[in-house]
């Protein structure tokens, strides 16, 4: 459990950061994958540029009617910002589901969705609430939406060089219901799977919804085919069942020791139910 | 000397644990904080491989890479000698178990090269460069594929993988089967874990060529037991070795053992004349450090109508993985001792084959046997009552030892010392609120819930134990040292390393000789300043190792007396509240004042030496049968097969508490890990022998917030077996705790048609239950 | 690990076999593969640098092509050794014609174990089904480039 020999620099701007990726350095956030992945000697980067130190990347604000998170934001920050909690509260609800106290305080938003692991629990989230991604290169700078960022199992839309400076997410009005549903895996508290639902009412029929899926598959996914059959439905228990029954369509489940596929699949179809569910309870 | 008699008892109470502070503040001394000036670092190269032939080792680029002073194989220890087996017995198969792999290599982890090297990273860096040729041969990783014929042949010259057999009768089971109403037969798994000290194994090894001495520390539960085998293996004189068990951050049986590491470590500084260091990384320890239970059972229980259990017939598969380490053998026997639990049955068969598989060697884990043998007795006992549609706290009731037939003996064997069965069952009852929660659950039922409830009521065997019936003695020591001004030192041989003697020896000590426990040190785990022992382990330390505590101190009270009344001029005195006192004339002598004078030694008693110091070895006439009932009561989710645990009630008797404080935390402790394997654990290899839960990401060790709120009561039936009438509790948890999980949840399950679960109880194996017979 | 499944690749049978036994394609066509040099006949030495997240693992390993039954079916056997542990595959691929389509189109079929060990086994439980599913996507992927190539 020892890492193999590497250089390490702590950068104080951004643009040195980004200098130091295009000569091939690697980027270490809160290091909560990186570094064990080290420790068994699976990943050996040779220069590990510490963006824990950019205190201009560790920010979570309001602007222009959007909501920015700079990529070195703990969970620990999102699961209790405030504005958050007030404006788009299935962020907070989903960091705070994320492994434990001492990963939350550690491990950051920027870390976790440029690793990509199909396991993590942003993903369902981010999805569901078609957040932008700022990618930003030495001589470059891009936004991607969510569709396009999760690209297979860790393997994100982000270039060699480029860094993700931050996550920018709609408000979500009082009419708005959202909820994060998910089982934990026991050992590693990764999602088996979990389930985002953002929904809202207009007249007793469902106006909006947006589903993102994680666990179940190699990357998050947003489950248009349950999106399509509950819009415009009453979201009666029936609806929420038929929605609910779609929201793992098409999907190749993974399986492992913890879940097989068929178990993946069936929990996603609950947790998603759940989600409805609760989320549908939390519009005012 | 005016001196206020001290009237405070510290025995029975909720004491706070000495040892605590230095464990929270992070100042404690494990083996991973010596250091030495001259220290070097070994990296040991593992086998990736269950099973191949060694065709070639190349360490020549390792051995030029930088730092790196030496690299040893096999080859250069084959003088070192074998990893000792313990255990005795006829037609045992023991493979030859070198420190390191010579030509084959039996299971993944296998150590195979030591490289040596000034730090640790650059000997990591030098063992990535060991280039080892391997001709990959079958494995075989499950034990009853194992016995199968054709199946892959562990060790070449045993091809039946067969490390041992035994049997033991009792009675006469074959009368007792024929004149059964009922028969109820059960496959019941005991699955391999892994026992997860918080702390890893870790060795440093000091050799003093000039004093021809070598000094070992290592994380151990026996250090002296250490001392004599590695000394052995090393061909050093015993004296010559001294042994330190430092801050050992949990053992739970993994570490009552002597490892390859020891002796290897001993090995390397005797060659390079430095200390050397090895710590056992995460990924070693599930792969090198001995794994517990490993059972594949297969059981018969005979009864008449009335739910009278006539007789027992167990046919037990011990997964022994590749080798025996210390005590492997022995565990499976633990299990056929306790196989009747606390019931009243005189016919018992059992059958043992011990099976060789390409694993690592299982060993003793918490409870070490006998939480197999609870699981799988409490399983059938509720087989039986589900076949005769009784109640499972009433055919409990119905087969219990009664309380005036103690000492029991039991077809096992054994004489089981003191118990009252009835009364920790019926108080349990009385606290969960059994007569409502049935009611409540036939409604639930209706409802298409399921709730269950669930019932063991176990035996256990602890303060092992007399020697007779031990592998390496199972006696214990103390030394009770007043030094001159009347602080006491005690040295027990027992080894504690968390269970909290350091409290309640100090506990036994200040109220026996009227001191304060601040007055009190226990000093424990070095080979050069304790007399021999044992060690801990098996419930033993304070039954065992706490009476030969108290026996020395009446030595001592004896001799306090002595130089107080020859100091006070008197015939007739006391010893109370660390006063000597003369009974005629209320004079007194603190404790203070006469070990001054024991020392100084200016005028003696007759017959009497100076100085104020007394040993004890002291073997118990007997094991102590310490028992209990936990109840729980579980939910299960019916959309995702998720249990959850409503209520935990664990009513233990342990004999006479010294602590409850400490008492209590065992409890927890033993229930958390019971709780493990019922719910969560397990050490799963592939058809290959590849350990597929090697990390704590898939190895899913029990969480605080995982854990239910646990109703902790007790009853108290001393043993007469020791003084203090205590009997052990550092297992009870455990031992109790899975056939009541497990019971409950197959309760919940019962009107599906669900008759057994084997664990962990993993939510899909309920959902897939719930799946198909909904 | 079992490991099943098919992939339709958009040529006819014959150039499906023969694209699915060519050394440069298959070269091209396995994730990170890094060469594959002719050791004896059917049999090729293979240089492989996996990159996965973080993880990066350089293989060295052999492929064996037996069981030939032009152009229905054949046999794989793929074995790699690195620092972080070792693979080793064996599957047997069969081809038929894919009638379904309108265009030439050959339906692979393939099923085997896969036995992964060392490190990557012990650790990466979570991970290895969704890895190797992406990986022979990709194998498939690219070699449905590589065969509509001339």
């Amino acid at each position: 459990m020892i890492a193999q020999k590497f250089e390490y620099t702590a950068p104080k701007t951004l643009d040195e950061a980004l200098d130091l990726l295009a000569s091939g350095a690697k980027p270490l956030a809160g290091g909560m994958s990186l570094i064990p992945m080290m420790k068994l000697r699976l990943a050996a980067p040779e220069h590990l540029v510490d963006l824990r130190a950019l205190r201009d990347l560790n920010y979570i604000r309001e602007e222009g009617g959007q909501l920015h998170i700079g990529a070195t934001a703990s969970h620990y920050d999102i699961e209790s910002s405030a504005l958050l909690r007030q404006k788009c509260p299935l962020l907070a609800e989903t960091a705070a589901a994320i492994g434990d106290v001492q990963v939350r305080n550690m491990g950051t938003i920027g870390g976790s969705v440029a690793h990509a692991d199909p396991a993590a629990d942003y993903p369902a989230a981010l999805q569901a609430l078609e957040a932008r991604f700022v990618l930003k290169g030495a001589k470059s700078a891009r936004t991607v939406g969510a569709a396009d960022f999760f690209v297979e199992a860790f393997t994100t839309a982000l270039e060699p060089g480029e860094l993700l400076r931050e996550v920018i997410v709609p408000i979500d009005d009082a009419r708005t219901g959202t909820s994060y549903q998910k089982m934990a895996q026991p050992a590693s508290g990764f999602a088996i799977v979990g389930v985002s639902v953002r929904v809202r009412v207009n007249s007793g029929k469902v106006s909006f919804v947006r589903i993102g899926v994680t666990g179940l598959s190699n990357r998050a996914y947003r489950a248009t085919a349950s999106e399509k059959a509950f819009e415009g439905k009453a979201s009666s228990p029936a609806d929420i069942q038929a929605a609910a029954a779609l929201v793992a369509q098409g999907v190749d489940a993974n399986s492992d020791l913890h879940a097989s596929a068929d178990y993946r699949r069936h929990l996603a179809v609950v947790h998603a139910a759940r989600a409805f569910r609760t989320a549908l309870s939390r519009i005012v | 000397m005016a001196t206020a008699t001290k009237t405070e008892s510290f025995v029975g109470k909720r004491v706070r644990r000495r040892e605590d502070p230095r464990l929270i503040t992070g100042t404690a001394t494990y083996v991973e904080d010596i250091q030495m000036p001259g220290m070097h670092y070994a990296v040991i190269l593992r086998s990736p491989h269950a099973a191949a032939r060694i065709r070639s080792i190349n360490t020549k680029e390792a051995e030029g890479a930088p730092g790196v002073v030496c690299v040893f194989t096999g080859k250069d220890t084959k003088g070192v000698g074998a990893v000792p087996c313990g255990i005795v017995m006829p037609d045992l198969r023991v493979p030859q178990h070198t420190i390191l792999a010579t030509d084959r290599v039996y299971f993944v982890g296998h150590p195979v090269a030591v490289v040596v090297a000034r730090d640790r990273y650059l000997a990591h860096d030098a063992a990535d460069l060991i280039d080892v040729d391997y001709e990959v041969l079958p494995a075989v990783a499950d034990p009853e594929k194992a016995l199968t014929k054709g199946a892959p042949a562990v060790h070449p010259q045993w091809p039946d993988n067969v490390a041992f057999t035994y049997h033991q009768d009792g009675g006469n089971v074959d009368q007792a089967f024929a004149g059964a109403d009922v028969v109820v037969k059960q496959r019941i798994t005991s699955q391999r874990l892994v026992p997860m000290a918080m702390e890893t194994r870790g060795v440093v090894a000091e050799w003093r060529g000039a004093d021809r001495q070598l000094n070992v520390y290592t994380s151990t539960q026996i250090p002296h037991l250490v001392r004599t085998l590695v000394a052995g293996m090393l061909g050093l004189e015993e004296n010559r070795m001294r042994v330190i068990a430092p801050e050992v951050g949990g053992g739970f049986g993994s570490k009552l053992n002597v490892y390859a590491e020891e002796a290897l470590m001993g090995y390397v500084s005797m060659k390079i004349q430095k200390p050397v260091k090895w710590i056992e990384s995460r990924r070693e320890n599930f792969t090198s450090t001995i794994h517990g239970r490993g059972h594949v059972d297969y059981y018969e229980v005979a009864a008449k109508h009335d739910g009278t259990i006539l007789g027992i017939k167990l046919k037990l598969i011990q997964d022994v993985g590749s080798y025996h380490q210390l005590l492997t053998p022995l565990i499976p026997q633990l299990s056929v001792l306790m196989m009747p639990g606390i019931y009243n049955t005189q016919n018992i068969r059992a059958d043992i084959v011990g099976v060789f598989t390409n694993c690592v060697p299982t060993d003793a884990y918490r409870g070490a046997g006998r939480p197999e043998a609870t699981h799988g007795i409490e399983r059938m006992v509720d087989l039986l009552a589900a076949e005769l549609k009784m109640d499972p706290a009433e055919i409990r009731f119905k087969n219990f030892v009664t309380k005036e037939n103690f000492p029991y003996p039991t077809a096992t064997g054994l004489m089981y010392d003191s118990g009252d069965y009835a009364t920790p069952l019926k108080k349990a009852l009385d606290l969960v609120g059994y007569v409502k929660l049935r009611q409540e659950q036939a409604d639930l039922r209706k409802q298409g819930k399921y709730m269950g409830i669930g019932i063991s009521t176990y035996g256990e065997i602890c303060a092992i134990g007399p020697s007779a019936a031990t592998p390496a003695g199972g006696w214990e020591s103390a030394t009770v040292k007043i030094e001159p001004s009347g602080k006491v030192t005690i040295m027990t041989g027992a080894c504690p390393h968390g269970q909290g003697e350091e409290t309640t020896f100090a506990q036994i000590t200040a109220d026996e000789l009227g001191v304060g426990l601040d007055d009190v040190v226990v000093i424990r785990g070095d080979t050069a300043v304790v007399q021999y022992g044992i060690g801990t382990f098996g419930s033993r330390a304070t039954a065992v190792g706490g009476t030969a505590l108290y026996y020395a101190l009446q030595d001592l009270k004896a001799k306090i007396k002595k130089f107080g009344a020859m100091l006070l001029e008197s015939e007739d005195v006391t010893l109370s509240g660390g006063q000597v006192v003369d009974n005629k004339t209320g004079n007194s002598k603190s404790l203070q004042e006469v070990a001054g004078a024991t020392y100084r030694a200016l005028k003696l008693p007759p017959n009497t030496e100076p100085g104020l110091v007394a040993t004890r070895f002291w073997e118990p006439p007997n094991f102590t049968f310490p028992f209990g009932a936990h109840i729980v009561v579980t939910d299960i989710n019916e959309e995702t097969g998720q249990v959850k645990i409503r209520r935990y009630v664990a009513v233990d008797d342990c004999g006479n508490i010294l602590n409850p404080l400490i008492v209590d935390g065992q409890v927890h402790g033993g229930v958390a890990q019971g709780l493990g394997q019922a719910l969560w654990e397990q050490a799963v290899y592939d058809d290959n022998g590849q350990l597929i839960t090697g990390e704590l990401m898939d190895y899913a060790l029990p969480r605080a917030h995982l854990m239910p709120w646990i109703e902790s009561h007790h009853t108290c039936t001393p043993s007469p077996v020791n003084p203090l009438g205590v009997k052990g509790v550092g297992e009870a948890g455990t031992i109790g705790c899975s056939p009541a999980v497990v019971n409950s949840v197959v309760d919940a399950l019962s009107p599906l048609g669900v008759k057994h679960l084997d664990m962990p109880l993993t939510p899909e194996k309920i959902w897939k239950i719930l799946a198909t017979k909904n | 690990m079992r490991i099943s499944g098919t992939y339709a690749l958009p040529v006819a049978p014959e150039r499906a076999y023969q694209v699915l036994q060519d050394p440069a394609t298959l070269a091209r066509a396995i994730p990170g593969c890094e060469g594959l040099e002719k050791i004896g006949p059917d049999e090729y030495r293979m240089k492989m640098k996996v990159l996965l997240a973080a993880l990066s693992g350089q293989f060295e390993g052999k492929v064996r092509i037996t069981d030939q039954a032009a152009p229905s079916s054949f046999r794989l056997i793929v074995e790699g050794t690195g620092r972080i542990g070792f693979l080793k595959g064996e599957g047997l691929l069969k081809l038929s014609p894919d009638n379904s389509r309108a265009a030439a189109s050959t339906l692979v079929s393939y099923e085997g174990e896969a036995q992964v060990g060392g490190t990557m086994a012990a650790v990466g439980q979570r991970l290895i089904d969704g890895t190797a599913k992406m990986m022979i996507m990709k194998f498939f992927d690219k070699l449905a480039s590589l065969s509509t190539q001339a």
